[in-house]
């Protein structure tokens, strides 16, 4: 049956509505949650505060594991889904810059945005810093395409390039999850309390 | 002493969601397997037999290759005798007992070109199309009657009658102009006229002498 869009039982206008409506609860839930204030993103480089790792991390586990029960259940073909291409090295760059802008300015760009929205100043210089820094990204692209576009390895998972069976691999990597965030709770007992 | 219960509930929660997941991710694990059908469903199938959107006739294939549109792709499903001894220009040749073959994928399987399957009829062609079609390739074609009905109505159409609407001496001419592009002579067209040489006759121009005339009196 599903995906519901690719099979066309939703139909391809409605994507933009889908979009701006989803998008309009994910920034709900990330400001409801806290996400918007800087100090919780940066709590997780320093220590005290792992919402975001958990929130992320348990994410990824239940739709993963919902998926391929669906999958199992014949609701969804899983072989149609939309795979993100890989472009290696553009990816590792690129993940590399994110991570420092973290860091440094307490925001992903998502919850940047949130944080615009309720009229956070540290957020409009960080999304002033966004715009900047894509305006150089797209004036200097000619030096950066080879990187951008190079490197392509396609449409991969981890499932696909590492040859292992999936079943094995969610399980696996849901105890990896769990393990992960029982020693972020030691981490975050062992750090002095911020209030914040 | 409800409230400390609840806590006492409400502690073991984290525990409890982690045990959830795992217990979850488990079962898929230990779950029973069984082979997945690969390839589109047997009813899309059907619906996809049934339609004869497929088909591709001979005129507009014939005006196709006269265009030269390069988005479409000819493949000749015959055995490799037959093809060598006839076939449409430009033609792949994939027997249909190799079409599986890993060679011929990169042919059928892809998203950039047209694909129009042929045989002598379309009946192997529909078959390969129908194999094809299960493994969910994308824009493959049939010539509906394949190189019999190429060769009948193409290479030799047939001549309209004189009681037939006009439709029919249009696409005759249509199909004569084909043919000869397709490399068909029609030689009665070609016999010249024997030259017949006009006898011009002479034309006698005849010049009016001018009379000289007679001094006329005057002043």
């Amino acid at each position: 049956m599903g995906p519901l869009i690719p099979n066309g039982i939703i139909p391809h206008e409605w994507d933009s509505i889908i979009a701006i409506l989803i998008g309009i609860v994910f920034g709900f839930v990330l400001e409801a949650s806290g996400f918007s204030s800087s100090r919780k993103l940066a709590g997780l480089f320093y220590g005290y505060d792992f919402a975001v790792l958990k929130v992320f991390f348990t994410a990824a586990i239940v739709s993963l594991i919902g998926m391929y029960y669906m999958d199992y259940l014949g609701y969804v073909d899983i072989t149609q889904m939309y795979v993100h291409p890989t472009y290696l090295w553009g990816a590792i760059i690129g993940g590399i810059i994110m991570g420092v802008g973290f860091v440094a300015g307490g925001f992903c760009p998502g919850t940047s945005l949130c944080a615009v929205a309720i009229g956070k100043i540290d957020a409009i210089v960080y999304v002033i810093g966004i715009m900047i820094g894509v305006f150089i990204f797209s004036e200097l692209y000619f030096l950066f395409e080879p990187i951008y576009e190079g490197f392509f390895m396609g449409n991969i998972t981890l499932i696909d390039s590492l040859g292992v069976n999936p079943y094995w691999f969610i399980f696996i990597f849901t105890l990896i999850a769990i393990l992960s965030f029982v020693i972020s709770d030691i981490i975050r007992k062992r750090n002095k309390k911020i209030f914040y | 002493m409800v409230k400390k219960k609840v806590a006492k509930v409400l502690g073991f929660r984290y525990k409890a969601l982690a045990g959830i997941l795992i217990i979850l991710a488990g079962g898929l694990v230990l779950l029973p397997k069984y082979e997945k059908h690969e390839g589109i469903k047997p009813e899309q199938l059907l619906s996809n037999v049934i339609s004869s959107a497929r088909y591709v006739s001979t005129d507009k294939l014939a005006d196709i290759l006269i265009n030269q549109d390069p988005s479409y792709l000819l493949i000749d499903v015959r055995d490799e005798e037959s093809y060598k001894k006839y076939s449409l220009p430009n033609a792949v040749n994939i027997p249909l007992a190799k079409l599986l073959d890993e060679d011929f994928e990169a042919y059928l399987n892809q998203n950039s070109y047209n694909v129009v399957l042929y045989s002598n009829d379309h009946f192997y062609a529909d078959q390969a199309w129908i194999l094809c079609n299960r493994l969910n390739y994308k824009n493959l074609n049939v010539l509906k009657g394949g190189i019999n009905e190429w060769y009948e109505t193409i290479i030799n159409p047939p001549k309209p009658t004189e009681d037939m609407p006009a439709e029919a001496f249009e696409l005759y001419t249509f199909r004569k102009a084909a043919s000869m592009y397709f490399g068909v002579a029609y030689i009665q067209e070609f016999k010249v006229a024997p030259v017949v040489k006009k006898v011009v006759p002479k034309k006698v121009i005849t010049v009016k002498k001018k009379k000289k005339a007679p001094a006329e009196g005057g002043c």
